[in-house]
């Protein structure tokens, strides 16, 4: 093994340009700006026709960006998100306001689905 | 008899982390603010962080924009190291070989590390001005395109190689630079090491020059971008203190990696070329 | 390119001079580029230095003569100044409680301890840190809400309200002095361990020999011969003191009122605040030649050419 190969002058830059690389890769094949996630009432039933908003961040604000319905089994997604920090909050006539969640992502327009759902307080008739 | 100097290992050991434990409590506090969670302004503050994330250094990276800081920094710092490679060694180079004046030239170098920076910053400005750099690159890296210390540290390393050496390249029929980059720099390894270090961290950290030199946001480097947002983020979360970590992991890893050309660096510049 | 040597022993007069003013010039070419930068940003700077500090000049108008009217203004009318004055002093004044406990540390890693690197590695860590995050890492530890000192003097019941550490005409030039000696502790100790390991073990060996306790072999080899180790960290302490530009900048920006002003953050502001250039070559001036004074007193102090070069 030639001596300059092991070096830490040459070893360090090749694996940090490496780890650059990995993450810039993950990065190109996740940032579509998917959200998906679903909606729940208070004992875990899904809520179906619910509007969703997405917030999203600008400095120090959120602000309104979309809106999405959920379908029959409390389901929504969104598409074309290219922020990193985004809110989520859920309405619907009969249980009003869901809890507004806090979705922070690792890079812009990661795609992200929602482990925990969106829930109501109240619970559907 | 060895008790005794057990004991006073231990004393030793004793005082020696108290003292590294005060000297590391502020990159810890400031880790700390960074990674939390709640209300950095609450009081009392918490010895643990709450909740800790990763995300403040997410929005540092968009918001500020931290990549322009970065990439400015970088590109100035190349031009700093790579110009003090080049000047130095050819200088010290020079400076092995006896020509008349020499002394002069000598006495002026060292007279020029009596001048600190910062008793230049008026004309250097005006300087700068007239030259057309501000604002620039080139005008943010030409302070530091070569420094005294390092041209003596190139200058000992060069004598350091034996003569036969160098003759027998002259003999060879290479030129005077060649004979640089072909026999003298291979021999010096630690003499470039020493240098690219010294010249990366002054430029990586200067303030006070680009602080005067820039004039669009765009053309900062990393302490002023550090130094602008100081008052923007005055808000409850430890963004700015994750910009802070930010801006330090570089410098931390490159002192981790060449530490032993750092410190050899500073002590050579100590003792006369 | 290069004559064969018998052709160039054999003939003298014009092809020697050729070739010697060759050489010459090469070595010119070679020495340009650094005596370029060390002559633009230097020497002009300090000859233009002087000249603007006699003048009446700004920008936009032609120059007229001054004479000393700056130095009479800064000197006679100037509180600014004499205030700035003040606190580089006592910046100053700090720096050898610094070295002193770096001395102190250096003492205790200079041995064959298990695990000196580690400590020598984390106590110099600060030094080759970017000033400006430095300063914002102090400003936080000073916070009186946040900030890890407060907190730590009120748990221990020392005080019952927070100290505004940087808003406070009192504590704030010390909290600066504080912030600069931790990030400069590391060079000191460096510079003394170069020294503490040139010093010769025969001569500690002899004095055990003739019986000398611990504390005459520190005072007698040690010290003696650790001056021009010292004489370099007083160098760099009065020169700190002189260009801590970016901590005070950070950390308090002179204030309260110019409580933590300093020469060099005064000549900013002169200059580039309120753009009476002039007046801060002037100033630039008298701190110069108050650096050179400190250092000549300094290195009179150590006995003569003790000290070796002044560091950058």
């Amino acid at each position: 093994m030639p001596q300059w190969l092991v070096s830490r002058w040459t070893i360090v830059p090749l694996l940090f340009s490496a780890l650059v690389l990995a993450w810039n890769g993950y990065v190109a094949i996740n940032d579509g700006g998917l959200i998906e996630g679903r909606v729940v009432d208070g004992i875990g039933q899904p809520v179906p026709d619910a509007t969703v908003i997405l917030f999203d961040r600008s400095f120090v604000m959120h602000n309104e960006r979309q809106r999405s319905r959920t379908d029959e089994a409390g389901r929504f997604r969104f598409t074309g998100n290219d922020n990193h920090s985004l809110q989520l909050e859920a309405q619907t006539a009969g249980l009003g306001r869901s809890e507004r969640r806090e979705v922070r992502l690792w890079f812009r327009a990661q795609n992200v689905t929602l482990a925990d759902p969106l829930r109501f307080t109240g619970r559907l008739p | 008899m060895t008790t005794m100097r057990r004991r006073g290992t231990y004393l030793r050991h004793a005082a020696l982390v108290g003292v590294s434990a005060i000297m590391l409590v502020p990159f810890y506090w400031v880790l700390k603010t960074a990674v939390t969670n709640e209300n950095i302004y609450a009081y009392p503050p918490r010895l643990l962080p709450e909740r800790p994330h990763l995300f403040n250094f997410v929005d540092v990276w968009y918001f500020i924009p931290f990549p322009r800081y970065l990439l400015n920094s970088v590109i100035v710092s190349a031009i700093v190291v790579a110009c003090n490679i080049a000047f130095n060694a050819m200088a010290g180079y020079a400076l092995t070989k006896n020509f008349p004046g020499k002394r002069a030239v000598l006495l002026l170098f060292l007279s020029c590390m009596l001048i600190p920076f910062q008793a230049t910053i008026i004309p250097a400005y005006l300087i700068t001005s007239k030259l057309g750099l501000l604002n620039s690159y080139v005008g943010l890296a030409f302070p530091l395109l070569s420094t005294i210390v390092c041209i003596f540290v190139f200058k000992a390393a060069f004598e350091a190689v034996p003569h036969s050496l160098v003759d027998a390249a002259r003999i060879d029929g290479l030129s005077e630079w060649r004979i640089i980059v072909r026999v003298l720099m291979p021999l010096s390894k630690a003499a470039i090491a020493t240098n690219v270090v010294l010249a990366f961290i002054w430029s990586w950290n200067a303030f006070l020059w680009p602080l005067i030199i820039t004039r669009e946001p765009t053309m900062q480097t990393l302490p002023l971008g550090l130094a602008r947002f100081l008052s923007y983020l005055e808000d409850t979360t430890g963004a700015l203190y994750a910009f802070a970590v930010m801006v330090l992991a570089p410098s931390i890893f490159v002192f981790l990696m060449a530490q032993r050309e750092f410190i050899r660096g500073l002590t050579s510049g100590a003792t006369k070329g | 390119m290069m004559p064969a040597t018998g052709e160039a022993a054999g003939r003298q007069g014009g092809w020697w001079q050729r070739k010697r003013t060759r050489d010459l010039a090469l070595i010119a070419c070679f020495l340009l580029p650094s005596l370029t930068v060390f002559f633009l940003y230097r020497v002009l700077p300090l000859g233009w230095n002087v000249l603007l500090s006699v003048q009446y000049w700004s920008p936009l108008k032609p120059a007229r003569w001054a004479g000393l009217d700056h130095y009479e203004e800064m000197l006679l009318y100037d509180d600014v100044f004499w205030q700035s004055l003040t606190n580089t002093l006592i910046f100053i004044g700090a720096a050898p409680f610094a070295i002193a406990l770096a001395l102190g540390i250096a003492l205790l890693v200079n041995s064959d301890l298990k695990g000196a690197a580690v400590y020598r590695s984390i106590v110099f860590l600060s030094y080759p840190l970017m000033t400006v995050a430095v300063g914002i890492i102090w400003r936080w530890m000073y916070d009186e809400r946040g900030g890890i000192i407060n907190f730590a003097l009120r748990a221990s019941g020392l005080i019952t309200k927070p100290i505004p550490f940087l808003q406070s005409f009192d504590w704030a030039l010390p909290s600066v002095i504080v912030a600069e000696v931790w990030q400069v502790l590391g060079f000191y100790m460096i510079i003394i361990l170069t020294g503490l390991q040139s010093i010769p073990q025969h001569l500690y060996e002899a004095a055990s020999i003739d019986g000398a306790p611990r504390w005459a072999q520190f005072w007698r080899i040690t010290l003696p011969m650790l001056k021009p180790s010292l004489f370099l960290c007083a160098v760099v302490g009065i020169l700190n003191s002189f260009t801590s530009f970016d901590l005070v900048y950070i950390m308090t920006n002179g204030g309260p009122g110019h409580a933590t002003e300093l020469l060099i953050t005064y000549i900013y502001k002169s200059g580039f605040g309120q753009t009476k250039f002039d007046y801060a070559a002037a100033l630039t001036v008298v701190q110069f030649i108050l650096l050179l004074a400190l250092t000549y007193l300094a290195n009179r102090a150590a006995g003569g050419n003790a000290g070796s070069l002044e560091h950058r």
